[in-house]
């Protein structure tokens, strides 16, 4: 004879629950940005031309104002297009889609979802870094010493952490991914015209001491100074410090007013 | 997973929900079994969809208590995720990712091997073999909710919730959808979905919750509810077949006012 379904009833019973393993879940959202990441290939490029742009267009002044001077404004401009371009307007896009509404019902820790979104970010500064060194190789003739190369790879990571809190905390304080677009796009071209021209000291001295201390102005010493290790002193000091400061402030409140969705969930 | 049959797969209990000062969910309580297909129906901004999110644990409610299949959902939320499938109002995947793409991605992240005999039959089953290339833009609308089915229950849950499942789609693909919803319930396992459509409710719902300014008014099977308010004043002043129908209870409780 069957038994009663009542008989089978359990309240408050736990099931077994399988937690995916986290590298594996980790792994699947890596290869599924850095997917996204190759089909967008073309605003890739845009990330890495204007960079190449500047170290062609500028081959002239390589001797008057130095190799590092030249690598460092063309990286420096590759890193803000990386944060500002590439990580703020991708996270607008897909918070907007509701993308990562989808991701946050499955059993991924919600930070899993931000690490392989940096990752990829991450070897995009890989290879902007080594996509300067070559071309500033091959056609300005820079060379750097073995601890330049090895340093700036270590400054660009930390300059590249600044933008990309930039980034965050342009998407954490707007919501609607076309005014994110267009904001990113504003401050990206502020930074090339202030930061390239203003270094020059072609906006006046006043102007110039300020973008030296903005987030243009700083990564650009660290990373000039890097590149040419024994020109090291208390400003490339100061000027990291500045740096650091800069990216964890941004980060803090980029993460602090993110919503994960545009409806305010 | 195993599960009991009659069993309580989602216990909801005294939930409340405030966006800012504005209380969207008041005191919400109901349970689906294992076996039940659940309809939670209420008219635009009654508390559907942030009790769902508050079930996903995509909200965080004021005070009361989720549990999924035992889990916690704001304790152990990993767990209580891990034991249900969501599919979303607005389905939503990665524009650049094509279908293969996406379901290796859900697959991955459920910890499901995905063996390439597996991934086809997956796609013989929601007949897309021949879109397994294409971005998920390019797909309609209704193999676009069949995707987002196939997504949500990839890991084979306890617990699937549905927000609007049918919302947009032809009859043919309402169907096609409803005897999917309807497979999972033979599975044994529960289903919890919101509609606005009183003859998806009727059809495919073997108990209801009707919600109204964030509270539960009414619970029980569609026929009870019928049966219970045939003879409300209410109800049969918004009777327009002379048959009482859902629909009828439906306005009959929440009433004519077009709800924003």
């Amino acid at each position: 004879m069957a038994l009663p379904a009542e008989l089978f009833v359990h309240k408050n019973f736990e099931m077994e629950a399988t937690i995916p393993k986290p590298s594996d879940a980790l792994l699947s959202l890596m290869r599924a940005d850095f997917t996204t990441q190759w089909r967008n290939r073309r605003a890739v490029i845009m990330s890495l031309l204007v960079p190449v742009i500047i170290l062609i267009s500028w081959k002239g002044l390589v001797d008057k104002f130095g190799g590092a001077f030249v690598l460092s404004i063309s990286m420096t401009i590759g890193l803000t297009s990386i944060g500002l371009m590439g990580y703020a307007i991708s996270i607008a896009r897909d918070r907007d889609k509701g993308v990562f509404q989808r991701l946050r019902v499955t059993p991924v820790p919600t930070f899993f979802i931000m690490l392989s979104r940096l990752l990829v970010q991450l070897a995009m500064i890989i290879l902007l870094i080594l996509f300067v060194f070559i071309i500033g190789h091959n056609f300005d003739k820079i060379t750097l010493s073995p601890a330049g190369y090895a340093l700036t790879f270590i400054t660009a990571f930390i300059g590249g952490a600044l933008y990309l809190g930039l980034g965050q905390m342009i998407v954490g304080l707007v919501k609607n991914s076309e005014t994110v677009n267009s904001t990113t796009r504003l401050v990206y071209i502020a930074f090339i015209v202030l930061g390239m021209f203003g270094e020059l000291g072609l906006f006046g001295d006043k102007l110039k001491v300020i973008i030296h201390w903005s987030p243009f102005g700083t990564v650009k010493t660290i990373l000039a100074a890097s590149m040419e290790p024994l020109t090291w002193n208390s400003e490339s000091s100061l000027a990291l410090l500045a740096t650091v400061v800069y990216a964890f402030a941004f980060s803090f409140f980029g993460i602090k007013w993110f919503k994960w969705n545009t409806g305010g969930a | 997973m195993s599960d009991h049959p009659g069993s309580s797969v989602l216990e909801v209990e005294g939930l409340n929900v405030f966006y800012g000062t504005f209380q969207a969910v008041r005191d919400v309580s109901f349970n689906v079994k294992s076996g039940e297909i659940f309809g939670l129906l209420g008219p635009n901004g009654a508390g559907k969809t942030s009790t769902l999110s508050s079930v996903e644990g995509l909200l965080k409610p004021r005070s009361g208590e989720v549990s999924v299949a035992g889990f916690n959902i704001r304790k152990q939320p990993l767990h209580a995720r891990s034991c249900m499938g969501v599919q979303l109002q607005a389905t939503s995947f990665q524009p650049e990712l094509t279908l293969t793409e996406i379901i290796k991605l859900y697959a991955g992240i459920y910890g499901v091997p995905l063996a390439k005999e597996k991934l086809n039959t997956i796609l013989q089953n929601i007949k897309l073999e021949e879109a397994a290339n294409k971005k998920f833009g390019q797909l309609s609308g209704g193999q676009q909710q069949r995707v987002s089915l196939v997504i949500a229950t990839i890991h084979d849950p306890v617990l699937v919730l549905l927000d609007e499942p049918t919302s947009g789609l032809d009859p043919q693909s309402r169907r096609q959808l409803w005897e999917r919803i309807e497979a999972i319930r033979g599975k044994g396992h529960a289903v919890l979905l919101t509609t606005h459509s009183m003859e998806e409710a009727e059809a495919v719902c073997d108990r209801i919750a009707i919600i109204d300014h964030g509270r539960i008014i009414a619970i029980d099977t569609p026929q009870s509810l019928i049966d219970l308010h045939r003879n409300d004043p209410s109800v049969i002043g918004v009777s327009r077949k002379g048959k009482i129908t859902l629909e009828d209870v439906f306005i009959g409780l929440t009433g004519r006012t077009v709800r924003s």
